[in-house]
């Protein structure tokens, strides 16, 4: 599903991605650990290419999107993108919010994206909020609407960076929970989290990054329990 | 003192016609300004200093030298030697919109500026293009944010439209003077012109207060 080979990022003289290969399947969920800095939200945020490539390829579905002419603004509906602030469009109702993507990029007559916009709202709960503005949700209530927003353009991944980095703790749950039930669905996803349960149940297979590097890879289970490198030990000595 | 209410009564008439001409360069005047300002603004913003180069210079100039200086220029120099002739208020009402569509350029850059980068990202991760993410997300966000301030530029607008008098297009200032030259007298005259910005600047404000209100500008 995604192939990235020997990947590089580097800003002005800083490299924050040094070498990174990856491969992620389809219908997997990989989740992405590591202490701040260390490259996981610009590894994420290069997979749309909202960060440019400085070296090596990214393979999405058998396309290289990091080869010249890639017609980026197709790459990316196929690629959804839930943020840690949100980003939801403060001057639009919730509903626009999902539908506007869905009318402009994807050409759907209105009442078609507004139907979808409803199927969608249902899925992650909030349909009562549908002509609400942002302002007047909560931050899990913001977090779900981005999620149904993303999930609008009927993307095949759906990356996280840090989905419940900037909620109050008794919203996590709310927003783990529809990213929970769109893997049972059998999404393709790349979370970034801090949520080490969320990764421990939901992951198939747990990244931990650090300095712009991979260190350690493997199924949550064997990654928690039994860390091979001194560098997740000392990570996860931390953070459980 | 002898205030002599003759003299405002008899010049009246041409006093609300003045008033007349004064909204109209001032009206159209912040609609080019607007307009042209707009295109200045996404101009200064390109990330190549080639095409940014000329934008920025176009606002140093017009930001950086006297109205009074530019109405004379393109009154007496520019103007008629582009299209041979000209008149006042023709000249007046150019020189305002290129004068004012520096300031808006300002006003626009800075309201775009100050959305979240977050909000573009977000737009982009969606496969929308850099048309439909500046029309769609952007330019509404950073409209609201600049009313206040471009508010500020149309009372400035409306009142420096007075220096058309001095090329002799016929607003209030000019009737003003014209009584002042003819009673010699210097209270009523020009006390009247005074008057009559004041209430249309304080109209102006009101219904700026009212626009923000409505469209609930924070």
């Amino acid at each position: 599903m995604i192939s990235v080979k020997h990947l590089r990022k580097t800003f002005g003289e800083t490299e924050v991605l040094k070498d990174i290969s990856m491969d992620i399947h389809s219908q997997e969920v990989v989740v992405v650990i590591g202490p701040s800095g260390s490259g996981k939200s610009t590894f994420l945020r290069c997979l749309n290419l909202i960060e440019s490539v400085t070296d090596g390829s990214i393979v999405i579905d058998g396309q290289e999107i990091t080869a010249s002419g890639v017609n980026v603004n197709t790459l990316r509906t196929e690629v959804g993108m839930v943020f840690q602030q949100f980003n939801l469009f403060p001057h639009k109702t919730v509903l626009e919010n999902i539908t506007l993507p869905i009318v402009t990029v994807r050409k759907w007559k209105k009442h078609q994206a507004e139907e979808k916009a409803m199927d969608l709202l249902q899925k992650v709960g909030l349909l009562e909020k549908a002509s609400a503005y942002p302002d007047s949700l909560s931050g899990g209530q913001k977090q779900r609407v981005a999620i149904a927003r993303a999930l609008g353009m009927e993307p095949k991944v759906m990356l996280f960076d840090e989905p419940t980095s900037a909620l109050d703790p008794e919203m996590v749950g709310e927003v783990l929970g529809v990213m929970k039930q769109l893997a049972e669905e059998g999404m393709t996803m790349v979370v970034v989290t801090h949520e080490m349960g969320f990764a421990r149940e939901v992951g198939d297979r747990v990244v931990f990054m650090d300095d712009g590097y991979v260190v350690e890879e493997k199924p949550p289970k064997e990654l928690f329990e039994k860390p091979e490198h001194e560098r997740t030990k000392a990570f996860l000595s931390k953070v459980l | 003192m002898n205030f002599r209410f003759d003299i405002i009564q008899e010049y009246l008439p041409f006093f609300l016609q003045g008033m007349g001409l004064t909204i109209l360069m001032s009206v159209i005047g912040v609609l080019m300004g607007c307009i042209l300002g707009f295109f200045i603004a996404l101009g200064k913003m390109s990330p190549i200093l080639i095409v940014r180069l000329p934008f920025i210079w176009y606002i140093n100039f017009l930001r950086g030298t006297p109205l009074l200086v530019q109405l004379f220029l393109f009154h007496f120099a520019v103007l008629p030697s582009l299209l041979g002739e000209t008149t006042p208020v023709l000249s007046v009402i150019v020189t305002l919109s290129l004068n004012s569509s520096a300031y808006v350029a300002e006003i626009f850059r800075a309201g775009l500026q100050s959305i979240d980068k977050g909000q573009a990202e977000a737009a982009h991760s969606l496969g929308m293009n850099k048309v439909q993410v500046m029309w769609h997300v952007l330019l509404p966000q950073a409209f609201k944010r600049s009313i206040p301030p471009l508010g500020n530029e149309f009372i400035v607008l409306l009142k420096d439209s007075s220096l058309g008098a001095m090329i002799a297009a016929q607003d209030v200032l000019y009737w003003g003077r014209a009584a002042s030259n003819e009673y010699l007298k210097v209270w009523e005259p020009y006390l009247m012109v005074a008057l009559i910005y004041l209430v249309l600047t304080l109209s102006l404000t009101y219904l700026l207060n009212y626009i923000e209100k409505r469209l609930d500008v924070k």
